[in-house]
């Protein structure tokens, strides 16, 4: 449906967080910023889904006063609420720059996106160069698979594979995951794959580990895989992130552009 | 849970109490008098302000719980949420998108346990996509003009809610009948359709116009046939064993 032309693999983005960003970190805009900073739209259109907590209000308000002031296009989409959409899905994914999936009940949210048809849409917007972000199951989902915490206990659970591997979120936040993703990979229940930290973002071009970002200082990711049943285990570095933006990643070029569209627009 | 209109939250507390008092000892769950009500705000996304509206309307008067799918870590019933259903007297289904809610329920496979359920006689009930979720086929729309999606099937019919507040809905119902949908109920907002087995009981109302229809292709037209009403704000003779 997108007008959009498919894009190479190495122009394919998705930020993967373990944790942070508005729903978890109001005082620290700098994953955010990144997530912004990702694509080299002028103004971004930025699309917000909290599926997975059920479109919760606290969600949707955090995600209004991150980016509402921001250079960007904010909207949210609702899977519950009745009123208010009248164009189609496929219609306002096909429009976005960025997709910014919430975090929650992973297996919740797979069911709804699939029972929507949602799931092959984001893949498509993918595909055409949309930038997709998540945390904590909507980070997960993006992978083989996870571990979520949706019926209680955490448990392993498929994704939608669209990134090789699999990812633990909230390694040190939520401890008892860490545990069950890793005998989950020594058994092949999942395969291989990253754990993160809250505050830490894992970069992926295409299908491949770009790099590691981190909010908060001495937050880290972990890379484990299962090596003749035995498990084999790197730690990441993750680069810190500076307060209030990220000139390492976010080019001069677009920052300057940012300004100019600023100044424009408060001139009109 | 209409504001201001206790109606039809006192004849499903009504059905509930009958459930109550007819089931077997071993089956009531609880030495309580008072009928067991869970309420699964699921297609609301387990919205909190409808849960406080539930306890609001339904606290005082009965055992009220509630199964929440998307904090199923940390709030409503832990653990074995399928046999908490199974020991109810009433189970009722909050409205919001049936879409979501078919299939949130199927991945954690609420249909085989509502379908248990009501086998072993638990009053199910609700408002909108709390309604049509029970029925072969509905009408819903979101995001779209109206379309039609598979329910539970444990009533063998189609259904169509707020039919005379939304006209196009009332049209594109009448017109998917005509192309195959199965015959089935069409409801306003206020008007209920009790079924007992798959067999319509009766038709309530708690507004004294809301009505309630049978929709069917006869004879290659769609024929919309009003049902006669029982509205229960006037004096109602034996409402629970109607």
């Amino acid at each position: 449906m997108s007008e959009r032309e498919v894009v190479a693999e190495d122009r394919r983005t998705i930020l993967a967080l373990g944790g942070g960003g508005f729903t978890m970190e109001p005082g620290n805009p700098a994953l955010d910023e990144l997530v912004l900073s990702l694509t080299a739209v002028r103004e971004p259109r930025i699309l917000f889904l909290p599926t997975a907590s059920g479109d919760p209000a606290a969600q949707i308000n955090a995600f209004r006063a991150r980016f509402g002031g921001r250079h960007c296009v904010a909207a949210q989409l609702s899977l519950f609420s009745l009123h208010g959409m009248d164009r189609s899905l496929d219609e306002i994914v096909a429009e976005q720059d960025v997709i910014y999936a919430g975090g929650g009940s992973m297996r919740n949210l797979l069911a709804i996106w699939r029972a929507h048809g949602l799931d092959k849409l984001l893949i498509d917007a993918w595909e055409r160069g949309t930038v997709l972000a998540g945390i904590s199951a909507g980070a997960m989902c993006w992978f083989d698979g996870g571990v979520t915490r949706s019926s209680g206990p955490p448990e392993p659970i498929e994704g939608l594979g669209v990134l090789p591997g699999s990812l633990s979120v909230h390694a040190d936040g939520e401890p008892e995951r860490l545990p069950v993703w890793l005998d989950a990979v020594r058994s092949g229940a999942l395969p291989g794959g990253w754990a993160a930290d809250d505050g830490v973002g894992l970069l992926f071009r295409g299908r491949q580990f770009e790099r590691a970002v981190s909010s908060r200082p001495g937050a880290a990711a972990l890379r484990v895989d299962a090596v003749e049943g035995e498990l084999v285990r790197q730690r990441i570095e993750p680069e810190l992130l500076g307060v209030g933006g990220s000139p390492a990643l976010e080019s001069d070029a677009i920052i300057e552009l940012r300004q100019v569209q600023r100044l424009r627009q408060s001139r009109r | 849970m209409e504001a201001g209109n206790p109606l039809l939250d006192d004849y499903v507390l009504s059905l509930a109490a009958s459930r109550k008092r007819s089931a077997l000892p071993s089956a009531r769950g609880s030495t309580s008098s008072r009928p067991r009500v869970c309420f699964l705000p699921t297609a609301s996304g387990d919205a909190d302000h409808y849960i406080v509206r539930f306890y609001r309307h339904f606290a005082t008067r009965c055992d009220a719980s509630h199964v929440s799918l998307f904090r199923r870590d940390r709030e409503g019933v832990e653990g074995n949420f399928a046999g908490h259903l199974l020991s109810q007297d009433l189970i009722y289904v909050g409205g919001g998108n049936l879409v979501s809610l078919l299939g949130t329920w199927r991945a954690h496979g609420l249909h085989s346990v509502l379908r248990r359920a009501w086998r072993q006689g638990v009053v199910l009930c609700g408002p909108s996509a709390g309604s049509l979720c029970w029925f072969a086929e509905a009408l819903t729309a979101f995001h779209s003009a109206p379309f039609r999606v598979q329910g539970l099937g444990l009533l063998p019919y189609s259904n169509c809610v707020h039919y005379g507040a939304e006209p196009a809905r009332r049209e594109e119902y009448r017109r998917f009948v005509g192309d195959g949908m199965q015959p089935g109920y069409a409801a306003d907002d206020g008007a209920a359709l009790h079924f007992r087995g798959k067999e319509l009981a009766q038709a309530v109302s708690s507004r004294p116009h809301a009505q309630a229809y049978r929709v069917e292709p006869i004879g290659g037209e769609v024929i919309e046939t009003p049902l006669a009403m029982t509205y229960l704000g006037a004096p109602v003779r034996e409402l629970a064993s109607a």
